[in-house]
């Protein structure tokens, strides 16, 4: 018999569990009980999970990736919540390259499903059939994605019912030796006790627990949560305040070199003649590599040094002739005219791809008292973490080891493979903290490049820097879009039809291409995130046509903190408010009344209208002269939040003095950390909204470094206070939903103060 | 070349290095303290902030040729788990960091402020924190350095409750 089925044989059907539907039955990712490699007298008990014999401290297999969002924290609460441990008594340990720790619920979610149609436990049976599918082939492939807000959502279940299972087993094991019944024992901080005297730490219960069926598992009910829910100070932060924490570019290895990276100008660009001669006379200079292309990258040189500075003297003293790519150089300019051009286009014809459709909107507007049209539009923009684009790579002996701040380590080792020329089984893959994520490491190309400089390197192990001007002018950019928005409104103002017609370039075929080539479609299938953030709105109007012309510009394009609901949250409800404008109606009432089938959404709206004293709502706060409040309402990864912001006008900039954030992000596991993403996603699309843009021209992007791609500083960030809406639900996204509110709800407000609508972003700059 | 680091003379091979290689990367690659980070090269961001002589300094730009004699101070002197200085203190009281990269340089540029001003209002940090941070832990650094200048004056930090975090 297979060790499996002796498994689920052990584990008992009897007792149906309440677990979340659209993730599969979690039962069948628990993994196996070997799954872990154990040390020094540890004994893993399912994929997840293993216990220390010594002290019963658990170890945790940890398969997401720490980049700021608070996920190694998030999980570790999870299991010691159903083990009845403190939270300091879970070790991390990386997770393998095993399939079992692939992401389930971050692929679910990037189907192109209208969130009113996927509402738990009431899912049409499209949508049901289709997370299924995708449910059934994401565990399939077990791709490792740290992305789409989807960590906790993804563990949920998962998580729990392996630490549940775990103790369940100790338990099991505890009630044999002592001959007392299981039901009479007590955890109290990982330490096994009956009433009648006995007790002992999971750890003398380890090695019997492995052998032990669990029997029944059932998991804790919220009333008997005693961590989830509560603002448990983060495992991460010691570490992060007395500079021990290492990131990717912290890794020291003996005999290591660093290795500085020149790309070719022009994105997609290649060399003409190269010369290295003044370069490889500096001192400290070791060599320089010719990278080619990897992973979407365009081709580039590396020099590699004694240090980090060394090779950077080198990679100046390159003398480098380049040419643009066949394909001709692209210009963000003109792709700006051409998007219009194909977004007024299908808005005429009907073209694009529908995303969503209701109702007949060419027979309302027919009926229409009048009609609202305008065109929004949206820069491209850079990723910019703060740790700079970076990986360390050793190539000895047929082996590859790679040290990498990555959002996809399977990608990576793929990648890695690839550029070494060896069998993924020969690469390791170590993920350390991640300085800043935000999208851009869910792309590879460093990691070969990487790679590739370590085979040229004797056994050595180099650790390849980007500069930052390599990392402002060679980003996977968060795409260009335009959209027109079109309304047909009833005699008293109010939308009785809503057409939305975008054009930008799709990310996630591209993502495919580069990244998972094996995974790519040979044609393009519609991109959700193209169009979410429009075809997804919570409002009731009857008639609607959301629809999108996905581009292919040149542009090399990744996914960027709220993807596409960073740009379309403003063209969204900035045209929202443009309405309730139109209707001469308050912009919160006005919402209100077009959410009558979206209690949630109309919950967390009228939560931050109170709370931040707008009029009518709560209790009324008086604004000093010359300051204005906005409004901004969006759900993006399953959460929905709200935004008021209050600004003035300084100099002919806006000047935020306070954001008041309201947010249903389904049950919390860390108050604390929930508000810390809001308060960063804010301050990150504040960034964007006031300054980002990312200009090409003749195939060179102009911004190259923090001084002209400006980002927020202290002094411009507002107070910022969250609020949350007590929820049942299932844990929802966090880390992104925060940055799509901020910029509509910026220019919402201006716009009361100046009596300008501002349709482009960025809004200043 | 000899450097005051931390305390210490360190005495940098005069292979290894050279009079123009800025402070940053005798630091980082050199001498292994890693705690101070590179992000800019340009002395815009602030992630590489150490202490010269008690001031806060962006070593990116800070040639060695420079320093000859001058004290240098890293995170990695600031304080430590068991004995934190009243910003370590005060960043785990409001839980500051996120991703935590740029942190190193906003503790050692809130220590210079607070060693020259022990009462800082919300222009003098704004004024003297130019550091960015792209998870945008701002709001919770200010209040870290007004919790930690109270603490340094005397007076008792709060108890443990985020002052953001509200359940509504």
């Amino acid at each position: 018999m297979k060790r499996r089925t002796l498994i689920l044989s052990g584990l008992g059907a009897a007792t149906a569990l309440v677990v979340g539907w659209g993730v599969m039955p979690p039962r069948s990712r628990q993994g196996r009980a070997d799954t872990m490699p154990v040390v020094g007298g540890e004994v893993g008990l399912n994929g997840w999970i293993k216990v220390a014999a010594a002290d019963g401290h658990i170890v945790l297999a940890m398969n997401r990736s720490e980049m700021g969002q608070g996920v190694h924290t998030a999980l570790a609460m999870l299991v010691a919540e159903e083990l009845d441990v403190a939270l300091d008594k879970v070790q991390l340990v990386q997770a393998g390259p095993e399939k079992l720790y692939g992401n389930v619920a971050g692929f679910v979610a990037a189907l192109p499903f209208h969130p009113a149609d996927g509402e738990p436990g009431h899912e049409t049976r499209v949508v049901k059939t289709g997370q299924w599918v995708m449910a059934k082939l994401a565990r399939e492939l077990g791709i490792n994605m740290t992305g789409g807000s989807s960590t906790v959502a993804d563990a949920w279940d998962v998580l729990r019912l392996a630490a549940a299972t775990a103790r369940a087993q100790l338990l099991g094991a505890a009630s044999l030796e002592w001959r007392l019944p299981a039901a009479e024992l007590v955890v109290t901080n990982g330490v096994i006790s009956h009433p009648s005297g006995p007790q002992g730490h999971y750890g003398l219960f380890a090695k019997a627990a492995a052998a032990t069926p669990s029997g029944d598992v059932t998991l804790k009910t919220a009333k008997q949560w005693t961590l989830i829910g509560t603002p448990a100070p983060r495992i991460d932060l010691q570490a992060k305040i007395d500079g021990t924490a290492q990131f990717g570019i912290d890794v020291r290895l003996p005999d290591q070199l660093y290795a500085v990276v020149r790309h070719v100008p022009a994105i997609g660009g290649s060399f003409g003649a190269v010369n290295v001669d003044a370069a490889l006379g500096l001192p400290g200079v070791e060599r320089v590599v010719r990278l080619g292309t990897y992973a979407g990258s365009t081709d580039a040189l590396a020099v590699v040094g004694r240090t980090y500075w060394h090779a950077q003297q080198g990679a100046r003293a390159l003398r480098i002739e380049w040419r643009a790519p066949p394909a001709g150089a692209v210009d963000s300019a003109a792709i700006d005219q051409a998007l219009e051009r194909s977004a007024r286009g299908a808005a005429a014809s009907g073209g694009g791809f529908t995303f969503y459709s209701r109702g007949d909107v060419g027979a309302a507007s027919t009926n229409a008292m009048r009609r609202v049209e305008q065109v929004y539009r949206a820069p491209y923009l850079a990723h910019a973490t703060m740790e700079p684009i970076n990986c360390t790579a050793r190539v000895a002996g047929g082996k590859v080891e790679v040290w990498a701040p990555t959002q996809m380590p399977g990608a990576a080792r793929a990648a890695a493979a690839r550029a070494a020329r060896v069998n993924e089984a020969a690469v390791t893959v170590h993920v350390t903290y991640v300085g800043g994520g935000f999208g851009r490491r869910l792309d590879v190309d460093f990691i070969g490049q990487a790679v590739r400089i370590a085979v040229e390197t004797g056994g050595r192990p180099v650790q390849m820097i980007w500069p930052r001007e390599e990392d402002i002018t060679h980003d996977f950019y968060r795409p260009a879009g335009v959209a027109v928005m079109q309304a047909s409104l009833d005699a008293q103002g109010m939308p009785i039809a809503l057409a939305i017609t975008s054009a930008g370039d799709a990310i996630t075929p591209r993502w495919f291409e580069r990244g998972l080539p094996a995974l790519a479609a040979p044609i393009d299938t519609p991109d959700r995130t193209t169009s979410e953030g429009l075809f997804d709105l919570p409002y009731g109007i009857a008639n609607q046509r959301i629809g999108h012309v996905a581009t292919k510009s040149g542009v090399p394009v990744g996914f960027w903190r709220s993807v596409g609901h960073s740009h379309n949250a403003f063209f969204s409800e900035c045209f929202i408010d443009e309405l309730a404008f139109e209707a001469r109606q308050d912009p919160v009432a006005f919402r209100l009344a077009l959410l009558k089938e979206s209690p949630r959404h109309a919950a967390v709206l009228k939560l931050a209208a109170e709370k931040a004293g707008w009029p009518g709502f709560g209790e009324a706060r008086a604004l000093p002269t010359g300051v204005a409040r906005g409004v901004a309402l969006h759900e993006s990864f399953g959460s929905i939040v709200a935004q008021v912001v209050e600004l003035s006008m300084v100099g002919g900039k806006p000047k935020l003095r306070r954001v008041v954030c309201a947010a249903d992000v389904g049950t919390v596991v860390n108050p604390m950390i929930v508000a810390q993403q809001m308060e960063g996603g804010v301050i990150f699309g504040l960034s964007a909204a006031l300054y980002g843009r990312i200009d090409i021209e003749g195939g060179v992007v102009r911004q190259t470094n923090f001084p002209n791609y400006p980002i927020v500083t202290m002094a411009e960030s507002p107070h910022i206070e969250t609020h949350l809406v007590p929820s049942t639900r299932p844990p929802s996204g966090v880390g992104e939903p925060g940055v799509p509110p901020i910029a509509p709800a910026v220019a919402n407000a201006m716009f009361v103060l100046t009596g300008q609508r501002l349709r482009a972003l960025p809004l200043i700059g | 070349m000899e450097l005051s680091i931390n305390g210490q003379m360190r005495t940098l091979d005069d292979a290894a290095v050279d009079p123009g290689m800025p402070l940053l990367w005798a630091l980082r690659d050199v001498l292994g303290l890693t705690g101070t980070k590179f992000g800019c090269g340009v002395s815009a961001c602030g992630a590489c902030t150490v202490h010269v002589d008690g001031a806060a300094v962006r070593s990116c730009v800070a040639p060695l040729s420079t320093l000859a004699g001058k004290r240098i101070v890293t995170i990695e002197a600031l304080g430590s788990a068991d004995q934190p200085h009243a910003l370590q203190s005060a960043w785990t009281l409001h839980q500051v960091p996120q991703c935590g990269y740029c942190q190193s340089g906003m503790l050692m540029a809130a220590a210079a402020l607070l060693a020259k001003n022990a009462n800082p209002n919300d222009a003098d940090i704004d004024a003297a924190i130019t550091n960015l941070c792209r998870c945008g832990t701002y709001p919770r650094i200010r209040e870290a350095i007004k919790t930690a200048a109270e603490s340094m004056r005397g007076k008792a930090a709060p108890a443990l409750k985020p002052a953001s975090t509200r359940n509504a």
